[in-house]
């Protein structure tokens, strides 16, 4: 960034030295003294600049430095500043028409007035970043990067069509990294915690706590390498073979460790917990089954992971017991989020039931459980909001030695679909078309992007992304070949309303296109990835803020279209689109109907889908809560499923109370803070953006399913 | 009459998804009541519902349904309670049924002619002759009261007894009388009053029991 160096009138020094064109291209000490004197002005260096960055000839160079000279001299400016002396530069160079030169010598930073605002507002964009000092350090330099990105990275039509909301590139601020990464911690448990450029190099945990604070650390390296989330294969499974000396309160205490210190880690990068995920098994998954375990000091126990099932299991109920407790003010942990996959196998496990019991009356009482289904063969591992990796073959063969089981998603684009809908004005053809042409987009974003990372990434250990080119096992701890690119969507629900007419919600025929709609993103997918070579999937985007930034924008592009579409209360400018291939979150449905309708759509979007149940301040039965699972699992297509309740915590008193109330229930306070999930987590009320408030208000909760509210005292 | 119908519940029947029948017309006028537009029936403001429509919504959900339970109101004033159970039956459904025990000679019909599965009868107060009327809100005959829950324990069929305890009608030895009054090891539940659309507010009174309160009160009933 500029420096900024004023010199009072005949104060200059004969001495001064300015520093070399070499260290700075920002030259950013000419400094003006007092009337026609410049001290260490050397017009040469706008040239040598201009010739550096840019492609035009000496001649223009040596003209437009001439006449910026004249400027300066002329006395109207008070300060000179390297920044200032770029923005004159450009500004000659827009008047030559040279835009293309203007663009690449063009300089990136925030105006006072924004970091004057940013120091003190709170940045709303991910409700998971508080509002600190290393909260402002990440945005400002987000912001730098997301800039960099779009003039650097991306060529103009994609970076226009995110900036005019045709789409939107995730994780722009985080351009020099991967998106999320799911792995095992056999990684660690075999290398120990050794990473490059570390201080220090530990090697193979030979004690369960030990592995707890290698588990930790990495997480944390890995978080300051990707963007999103880090998530965390079998976990209760691979922590067995060091489980086997301890007690049962020793097991809790570990399981209480673990929880506490990922959901404490609001400590580390911008000040922002580390998006984690646990999955999570009852049973021995069946490409575990026969494999060697590791167990403490990095080395094969003799023992294959199936004859693990006992002590994995420990430990699965052990952290369900701290889930269940909550914090120490009862309120739910926000991270890391279990995932329990539910499978074919887990039915003929010993104890299912009761642990399905203890799994929803989690999800009832705090609502962390994620149900993720895994039906016939599928294997996976999830994180993220939603994100889920299939195992394909090379991956369970990768399972023998899970240490090698990492997976990335490189980068995430979304479509905005509605306003597809407004510009195909009812023309089948001409919204098949168009949405083909956004997936198009978005493959090239994601071929800039890959290309981009491949660039940090061929500079190797000695680059900046020395971590994931550790190559412990033989090969980069990235494994950028077996990466894959998201294509999300936002709207399909508000797409369906434009264009067919109606809500998904309200009637089989609008359902069904919605189906049409996601299958042929699924079929163009398909066919850019056998195309590039790159694997492309469907997600549904968590849209955390990208469903209240393309509602924003079509409201100000196409204000009477958007009317009768956008959702929220466009008074006040609470406003927003369904996310995902989500229904409305209005619309009073059965969850009975949610999950199977919902779920229709769930097998076409490979990497990810869930449906929320809301559940307000009710709390359902466990086992009618199990039979649930059950029974989705079993008649549903449904990907994903997670219970929401809500919650009220008193800053006052310290208690903490089911739904969501203005004052505490319990002492009357106003200071209260609601907490519930706002897409894919729990998080603090206080923190959403506009958008997800306003959904928040729409909700529907099911209320007279899960709450005793009107056959009770009628006798 | 079916003054009500709720396709998916999963608190009104423990272990169960169920859907819920609502019957109009009561007996009692407990004033903490919730239900009170299901009450005045026949001149309840709610519309009533055919079977037929109920049976058409219950169709696509039959496979995720444990059961139906089927309340009120209170559910044995009904003159076609017989034939609705049987028809619930005969579609496939197990009956769960919710009672305050005032009429114990429908309640031994429905079970000589097993058509209930399970049974949850409110016993709103100990079994004195005041304080049950009171939280009745009319003259209530004890002995029909007694005679049900006689009838349920030695039936065989799961059972529940509960009762909505009311900081202005319930005291805490009230409760240790109620639980006195079933043998050891009965299924019992005790629910907490909620103020939001009573019948009588005036006389109901403004507040629940607190959640430290209540969660006391409950382990009243479990040791």
């Amino acid at each position: 960034m500029g420096v900024v160096m004023q010199m009072q009138s005949g104060s200059a020094k004969k001495n001064f030295n300015p520093i070399s064109a070499l260290e700075s291209t920002d030259l950013a000490l000419f400094v003006r003294t007092s009337g026609e004197d410049i001290l260490g002005w050397d017009r040469q260096r706008i040239v040598d600049a201009l010739l550096r960055e840019t492609y035009i000839d000496r001649d223009t160079a040596d003209r437009v430095s001439i006449a910026v000279e004249k400027t300066i001299q002329s006395g109207a400016v008070k300060t000179v500043t390297g920044p200032l002396i770029r923005e004159l530069v450009n500004a000659k160079l827009l008047e030559l028409g040279l835009e293309d030169a203007r663009r690449m010598h063009t300089r990136l930073g925030v105006p006072l007035y924004d970091v004057d605002q940013l120091l003190v507002q709170h940045n709303k964009e991910n409700a998971n970043v508080p509002h600190g000092p290393e909260a402002t350090n990440l945005t400002l330099a987000e912001g730098i990067k997301k800039e960099y990105a779009l003039l650097h990275v991306f060529t103009s039509d994609v970076a226009d069509a995110h900036l005019k909301g045709d789409l939107h590139l995730h994780d722009l601020g985080f351009i020099d990294r991967p998106y999320c990464s799911g792995q095992s911690l056999e990684y660690i448990k075999k290398f120990g915690l050794n990473l490059p450029h570390a201080l220090s190099m530990a090697k193979p945990a030979k004690h369960a706590e030990v592995l707890l604070a290698h588990m930790v650390k990495f997480a944390a390296a890995l978080q300051s390498h990707f963007a999103g989330a880090i998530g965390w294969d079998a976990v209760n499974l691979f922590y067995a073979p060091y489980l086997e000396e301890l007690t049962d309160k020793q097991v809790h205490q570990l399981a209480q460790m673990l929880i506490y210190e990922f959901s404490q880690q609001a400590v580390a990068r911008g000040g922002q917990a580390i998006f984690s995920d646990i999955n999570i098994y009852w049973e021995v998954p069946k490409h575990f089954e026969n494999v060697p375990a590791i167990g403490p000091g990095g080395v094969y126990t003799g023992k294959t992971y199936g004859e693990y099932e006992k002590q994995a299991q420990r430990f699965a109920w052990a952290l369900f017991e701290v889930y269940k407790e909550g914090d120490a003010a009862g309120r739910p942990f926000f991270f890391p989020k279990p995932l329990v996959h539910i499978t074919e196998k887990l039915f003929r496990t010993e104890g299912h039931q009761d642990f399905l019991n203890l799994i929803c009356e989690v999800a009832a009482q705090k609502g962390n459980t994620y149900f993720v289904f895994d039906r016939g063969d599928t294997a996976k591992i999830s994180e993220c909001c939603r994100l889920s990796f299939k195992l394909e073959a090379s991956d369970l063969e990768d399972a023998k030695e899970p240490w090698r089981m990492r997976y990335s998603a490189l980068q995430n684009v979304t479509v905005n679909l509605p306003r597809l809908g407004y510009k195909a004005n009812g023309d089948d053809t001409r919204l098949f078309t168009l949405l083909t042409d956004q997936i198009g987009l978005a493959v090239k974003a994601h071929e800039q992007k890959r290309k981009f990372i491949e660039r940090l990434m061929s500079l190797g250990k000695g680059g900046p992304l020395s971590m994931l080119a550790m190559d412990l096992d033989g090969q980069s701890y990235l494994r950028l070949h077996r990466c894959s690119y998201l294509i999300g969507m936002v709207g399909l629900n508000e797409l369906v309303k434009v264009h067919f007419g109606q809500e998904l919600h309200e009637s089989d025929e609008a359902m069904k296109f919605g189906l049409k709609v996601i299958a042929h993103m699924n079929i163009v997918c398909n066919k850019m990835a056998e195309r590039t070579g790159m694997k492309f999937v469907l997600e549904q985007t968590p849209a955390e803020s990208t469903a209240y930034r393309f509602a924003k924008l079509d409201m100000s592009h196409f204000p009477v279209e958007t009317a009768r579409v956008v959702q929220g209360d466009h008074e006040s400018g609470q406003i927003y689109y369904s996310n995902s291939t989500l229904f409305n979150v209005g619309a009073p449905m059965n969850p009975i109907r949610r999950v199977e309708q919902e779920g229709l759509l769930h097998p076409l979007i490979e990497a990810g889908s869930i449906t929320h149940v809301w559940l307000g301040e009710a709390n359902p039965d466990k086992v009618a809560l199990a039979d649930f699972v059950t029974k989705t699992f079993r008649y549903t297509q449904n990907d994903q499923i997670a219970f929401s309740p809500e919650f009220t915590s008193c800053v006052a008193c310290g208690r903490t109370a089911r739904g969501l109330t203005e004052t505490c229930r319990s002492c009357g306070s106003d200071k209260v803070e609601g907490i519930t999930r706002i897409t894919g987590y729990f998080t603090k009320i206080s923190s959403w953006n506009k958008g997800k408030l306003g959904e928040l208000h729409d909700r529907y909760r099911n209320d007279n399913c899960f709450q005793q509210n009107t056959e009770e005292v009628a006798q | 009459m079916i003054k009500g119908f709720l396709d998916t519940s999963m608190v009104d029947w423990p272990g169960k998804i169920c859907a819920v029948i609502f019957l109009g017309g009561c007996n009692f006028r407990c004033p903490f009541c919730h239900n009170h537009q299901l009450v005045e029936s026949p001149d309840s403001p709610l519309k009533s519902i055919t079977e037929t429509v109920i049976f058409t919504q219950l169709r696509p959900l039959q496979k995720w349904l444990g059961g139906i339970c089927v309340s009120g109101g209170e559910p044995t004033l009904f003159h076609g309670l017989i034939p609705l159970l049987t028809r619930i039956k005969e579609a496939g459904f197990a009956v769960k049924l919710d009672t305050n025990g005032s009429r114990p000679a429908v309640l031994r019909d429905l079970l000589d002619h097993e058509l209930i599965d399970m049974i949850a009868m409110d016993v709103k107060a100990p079994l004195e002759q005041k304080k049950y009327d009171r939280c009745c809100g009319t003259r209530v005959d004890l002995g029909a009261i007694q005679e049900s829950i006689e009838l349920i324990l030695g039936a065989d069929i799961s059972h529940q007894f509960r009762m909505t305890v009311v900081p202005d009608f319930h005291s805490s030895r009230d409760i240790v009388e109620w639980v006195g009054a079933f043998p050891a090891g009965t299924q019992l539940k005790l629910q907490n009053y909620n103020p939001a659309t009573v019948l009588d507010p005036e006389r109901a009174g403004k507040k629940g029991f607190s959640p430290e309160a209540f969660t006391e009160l409950e382990l009243m009933i479990t040791c």
